[in-house]
């Protein structure tokens, strides 16, 4: 088990490397513009000295160096344009803990709520709860999320009476944008529950369990439930992590001070050591999803944890 | 010989619904399972022996449901059984084995757990008492060490050591009846015979009634007392496992056994029935083999037989039995069946 997670860990820094050195060589390519807050009023030996002073002069395996060295001591350089010479770490870190706020309460609705509709529909096909599921799952896929984002701010301002901005002393506010944060993630969850339920009550050992007698209720939960939860207990840190990260447009519509329009508004401004960072630390945050992710199945499944070949994934 | 009868099925129809149309899956069977026998169904696939069998234990497919007809099961028809009924019925009074032991235990629960939880809903054991009652059961169905293998999973077990844990789940409850469906299809040929081997010891003592459904005559040939040949959905001959074997009536038997590999000779070609089963959705006029049957008689187009009694044991559904039929001899293989030395050591024994 250990050694699983240990190997798996490895394996995560390892793709984390070469996207970071992707990002960083790509970004080498873009127009020196992004380096300076006033390029077009500057002359070519004022610029010639502030690239030197941002070692950019340096040839491009010794520019990686030195940012792999200063990202081991946690920092990602500084903003050059978004806010002039200031550390991008504590820019994140001023913006992180409202966007993990909302995705950690949106998680926290529609994760009980995907998985309870997610049981109904699997558990009657083709009944109630699976027609108004499937029209729910439909609705949500079918139309852009965008429309759906802003009809909720249109109508549901109105009917909670409420300001069309999120303002942080009025928690009243946020009631919105969490819910357009969680409502299509209840889609989600509910569609893949459904689906491996399915697939795990048609196993042969589901029949056996039924011969040798288990009441249905318990074949449903301990049986059919506890199963299919191993593949979506996999999914679930990653679709937290993209929750928190990607919640761009609620985040711009509701005007929140979170991560979510940053990367937006960073690329607009060509921010380029930003952009840079802020790619990484997505990046990052995505592998550590699928790690966390891969670890949680790893102590729900007893098949994993003694496999001597980690599945590759 | 009179015997107790566990299970009594008379005139049973199912059919199943296939985009709007009936799929007459069982059509019209009658059949008595005595107290400790074991009777193997045979017959090739689509005859419909797992459907009939999957009646006796509630768990036909959705689709599928009992027209008419009973099954008589401990004082009571369990044709149509509300699903409460079926929870005290399954594994506590009728248990089942099935095809494929790779995929019969859940993967992500240990094997104590899956033998505990058998035992706790009909016999209300629970804990230590469980436990040790799961050692028990995994020594009877031969599983070396069994206090360490209870704390294991399913994918730590081979085939054949899986197959006798979904023996000893089976058995946990003390069922009367245990049905077991292709039990060793999945398995290879040496830990087949040792299954065999386990469901007969096991079956003495526990006073167990076996229903054996199988393809493989050579596994009937190991373990049944009574044979029952189906085809096409109903049972055209039902005898001992002598009778059945050398005595055949019916053509289907005929055919059947003339396809075994063990008859064929060398450099010759393997016998095998021509044409295909009957379609099942079109209502099936006189006798379903007939057109396979390359001594057909007239009548069998037009008239379903009905059984004619050979002995008190054995009976079929061919009108070749009726006394205006002409003698067809049965083909010249199967006479020779009793030479062949993989029924001999077996037969000889039990006579």
């Amino acid at each position: 088990m250990l050694w699983y997670c240990v190997k798996r860990l490895l394996r995560s820094l390892g793709s984390l490397c070469i996207i970071i050195v992707i990002v960083f060589c790509l970004l080498r390519l873009m127009p020196i513009e992004g380096y300076f807050p006033n390029y077009d009023k500057m002359s070519a030996q004022e610029i010639q000295n502030g690239l030197q002073k941002m070692g950019l002069t340096a040839p491009l395996y010794q520019q990686l160096f030195h940012f792999f060295g200063e990202l081991l001591h946690g920092d990602l350089g500084v903003s050059n344009i978004y806010r002039v010479d200031y550390p991008i770490v504590r820019i994140i870190a001023q913006k992180a803990p409202v966007s993990i706020e909302f995705g950690l309460i949106a998680m926290a609705i529609s994760l009980p709520l995907g998985l309870v509709l997610g049981v109904l529909m699997a558990k009657k096909k083709g009944g109630f709860w699976d027609q108004f599921g499937t029209a729910y799952i439909v609705f949500i896929e079918a139309v852009p999320i965008m429309l759906i984002y802003l009809f909720l701010q249109l109508y549901g301002t109105g009917v909670f009476h409420l300001g069309i901005l999120y303002d942080s002393d009025k928690p009243a506010t946020a009631i919105l944008p969490v819910l357009s944060l969680a409502l299509p993630s209840v889609s989600g969850y509910a569609m893949w529950l459904r689906r491996f339920m399915v697939d795990e009550s048609n196993m042969e050992y589901i029949k056996f369990a039924k011969a040798k007698g288990v009441p249905n209720n318990a074949i449903w939960f301990r049986h059919v439930f506890r199963n299919a939860m191993v593949p979506l207990v996999q999914l679930i840190p990653g679709s937290l992590l993209l929750t928190i990260a990607g919640s761009i447009y609620v985040e711009s519509l509701y005007s929140i001070p979170g991560m979510g329009g940053l990367l937006v508004d960073v690329i607009k401004r060509q921010d380029n050591t930003m952009v840079q960072a802020l790619v990484i630390v997505f990046a990052a945050l995505s592998i550590f999803g699928l790690l966390l992710g891969d670890i949680l199945m790893a102590i729900v499944d007893p098949r994993i944890s003694l496999t001597k070949k980690a599945v590759s994934r | 010989m009179e015997r107790e009868v566990v299970l009594s099925v008379r005139d049973l129809n199912v059919k199943f619904r296939m985009r709007k149309k009936a799929l007459h899956a069982i059509r019209g069977i009658s059949l008595d399972l005595y107290q400790g026998e074991s009777l193997a169904i045979v017959g090739e696939s689509g005859s419909g022996k797992s459907v009939l069998s999957k009646n006796f234990i509630g768990l036909l497919d959705k689709n599928g449901y009992v027209e008419s007809g009973t099954i008589q099961f401990g004082g009571k028809d369990i044709t149509h059984l509300k699903e409460k009924e079926w929870e005290q019925i399954r594994g506590g009074q009728i248990a089942m084995i099935m095809q494929d032991p790779m995929t019969s235990l859940n993967p992500l629960k240990s094997i104590g757990w899956q033998i505990c939880e058998a035992l706790k809903y009909h016999r209300k054991i629970v804990g230590q008492a469980a436990q040790k009652k799961a050692v028990e059961l995994l020594t009877d169905v031969g599983i070396t060490e069994p206090e360490t293998r209870l704390k294991q999973y399913p994918h730590e077990f081979s085939g054949g050591m899986r197959q006798r844990v979904a023996i000893a789940i089976a058995v946990a409850c003390n069922p009367q009846v245990l049905i077991c469906d292709e039990p060793t299809t999945a398995l290879d040929v040496t830990i087949q015979a040792q299954i065999l081997n386990l469901l007969k010891s096991l079956k003495d003592r526990y006073g167990l009634t076996l229903v054996f459904i199988t393809h493989d005559l050579g596994v009937v040939a190991n373990i049944a007392d009574r044979i029952a040949v189906m085809y096409a959905g109903d049972i055209v001959e039902i005898g001992t496992c002598d009778e059945i074997f050398y005595d055949p009536k019916h053509p289907y038997t005929w055919a059947l056994l003339s396809s075994l590999p063990q008859l064929g000779t060398k450099g010759e070609k393997l016998y095998s029935i021509q044409g295909t089963p009957p379609n099942l959705y079109l209502p099936i006029r006189g006798d379903a083999f007939a057109p396979r049957n390359p001594n057909a008689l007239a009548i069998d187009y037009l008239h379903r037989p009905p059984y004619f009694q050979v002995s008190e044991t054995h009976k079929a559904k061919t009108w070749l039995l009726d006394s205006r039929a002409p003698k067809i001899a049965p083909p010249e293989q199967i006479q020779s069946i009793r030479s062949i030395c993989f029924l001999g050591g077996e037969t000889d024994g039990r006579e």
